[in-house]
């Protein structure tokens, strides 16, 4: 076991050098799925994270305490509800989604929603009040005031970036059930893991371990980086 | 250099926070190339006041009428577009963007040309405000001293003709003090209208034309 175990990690690392296509495409699924989770998300959080720091408004208290409930859901149960709406039987099945890449999108959307809107929130709420003011009685327009505010804290909403991102690249629960782990189409990083180390080929498994941990890596180092710029500045 | 007309006239101004009263019908007028102290105790309201005349918060009533203008009096909500292009307000400690002492003027933008201004303006108000050396520092980085020319090199570039300024010597020591205030008398010279809230005249008196005390959420003017 321990010899196999040290021929998997070698196996592993020659597949991610050689370049392994079929390993790349999963890895390139994953990134796809979870790059236009991420982008269709992090406007409309933003925006409401913006809201829920400048404006007073009916339902603020709520969206905030749905959204900070929301961030310990776990992703099985995310992607428990999208699958009964979206199954056949389901008030969405009529439009075909389960077990495609539209419905992992939607439920690492779902996922990675309330964390873009909490992060963002407290970017924007450790903008200083006086900057809205300052941007306008010098002549900004609401626009331009909006951005030079986006801009004060633009490390801090990098790093919420970062972090939704982190959070959905890796999630197994939503992706299985919605993608259902199908190779070539919604089989991405962890849905591979769990599939090929319960068959036995460890190598694999290994290589797109190493590939979320180097990942990790690196966006943990990003994020602390944009954290620790936010807080100087 | 003072005309008898005023430029800018504000009546009764009404601001509550939380059934508490802190405007109850004030007025007061500005006039071009005047300053005046804005007089009043810790929490009268002499903030809240600089804000609602200079557009940025919103109050219960007040009715604005622009000497000149001729639409007739208009409310706060219908004038608040104006004022803001009229009125500038700076904060008792400035708040400054981040990035470099450029980049800080080049945000602001000029009431008078369109938005725009060129590069001698800013060297122009960089020199004013004895800041030349340092117009690539980092604002955020500057000494509370700097801080403030940096925001009166901000307002002249802004070119309004009224200024709000909220104690603008509160934090800084004597010589600091005084180079403000010699700036701002070069700007009253120029002809804006200024109003400066402070707790006690402390050097102010010479620049002021006149008074105005607010207590119990009422404005009483008195000349110099
Ligand atoms: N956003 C707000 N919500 C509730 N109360 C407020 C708000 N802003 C100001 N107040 C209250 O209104 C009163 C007037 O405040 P303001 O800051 O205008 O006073 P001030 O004359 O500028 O005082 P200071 O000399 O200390 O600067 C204070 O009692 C303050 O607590
Ligand atoms: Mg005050």
């Amino acid at each position: 076991m321990q010899e196999s175990l040290g021929n998997a990690v070698v196996e592993a690392i020659a597949l991610l050098l050689s370049g392994d296509p079929a390993l790349w495409e999963i890895i390139g699924i994953s990134f796809t799925v979870s790059g236009t989770a991420i982008l269709l998300a992090v406007m409309p959080a933003m925006v409401l994270g913006f809201a829920l720091a400048f404006y007073q408004f009916p339902g603020r208290r709520l969206i905030i305490a749905l959204s900070n409930t929301m961030l310990s859901v776990p992703a099985v149960v995310v992607g428990l509800t999208f699958y009964l709406l979206l199954s056949r039987q389901g008030p969405l099945g009529d439009m075909r989604l389960l077990f495609t890449q539209t419905a992992m999108v939607i439920g690492q959307i779902a996922l990675a929603f309330p964390l873009l809107v909490a992060m963002s929130h407290s970017a924007f709420q450790a903008v200083d009040r006086r900057a809205w003011e300052t941007a306008i009685t010098i002549g900004q327009s609401s626009l331009g005031a909006l951005f030079l505010i986006v801009r004060e804290a633009r490390f801090a909403l990098l790093a919420a970036v970062l972090a939704g991102f982190g959070r959905i690249i890796a999630e197994v629960g939503a992706s299985m059930m919605l993608g259902g782990n199908i190779l070539h189409y919604t089989r991405n990083i962890p849905t591979a893991i769990a599939l090929e180390t319960s068959k036995g080929d460890f190598a694999q498994g290994i290589a797109l371990g190493i590939v979320l941990l180097v990942l990790a890596f690196s966006l943990n180092i990003l994020l602390h980086l944009f954290q620790g710029k936010g807080v100087l500045s | 250099m003072t005309s008898l007309e005023p430029m800018l006239s504000f009546t009764g101004i009404h601001k509550q926070f939380e059934r508490r009263a802190i405007l109850n019908a004030a007025a007061l007028d500005l006039y071009a190339g005047q300053c005046h102290l804005l007089l009043g105790e810790n929490g009268a309201g002499k903030s809240t006041l600089l804000r609602i005349l200079a557009g940025l918060l919103k109050p219960d009533a007040a009715d604005i009428h622009f000497h000149g203008y001729s639409k007739p009096t208009m409310s706060w909500q219908k004038s608040r577009p104006r004022l803001r292009d009229t009125v500038m307000y700076l904060h008792q400690s400035p708040y400054l963007f981040d990035g470099s002492v450029i980049k800080n003027l080049s945000y602001a933008k000029s009431a008078t040309q369109g938005g725009s201004h060129n590069d001698e303006a800013v060297a122009e108000v960089l020199s004013w405000s004895g800041l030349d050396d340092l117009a690539e520092s980092p604002a955020k980085k500057l000494s509370g001293g700097e801080k403030q020319r940096l925001a009166l090199a901000r307002a002249k570039l802004r070119n309004a003709p009224v200024l709000l300024l909220d104690e603008p010597t509160s934090n800084l020591d004597q010589q600091s003090r005084e180079r403000t205030i010699a700036l701002l008398a070069s700007l009253r010279d120029e002809g804006v209208s200024m109003l400066i809230a402070c707790h006690d005249l402390a050097g102010f008196s010479e620049i002021a034309n006149g008074r105005y005390h607010l207590a119990e959420g009422r404005l009483v003017r008195s000349e110099a």
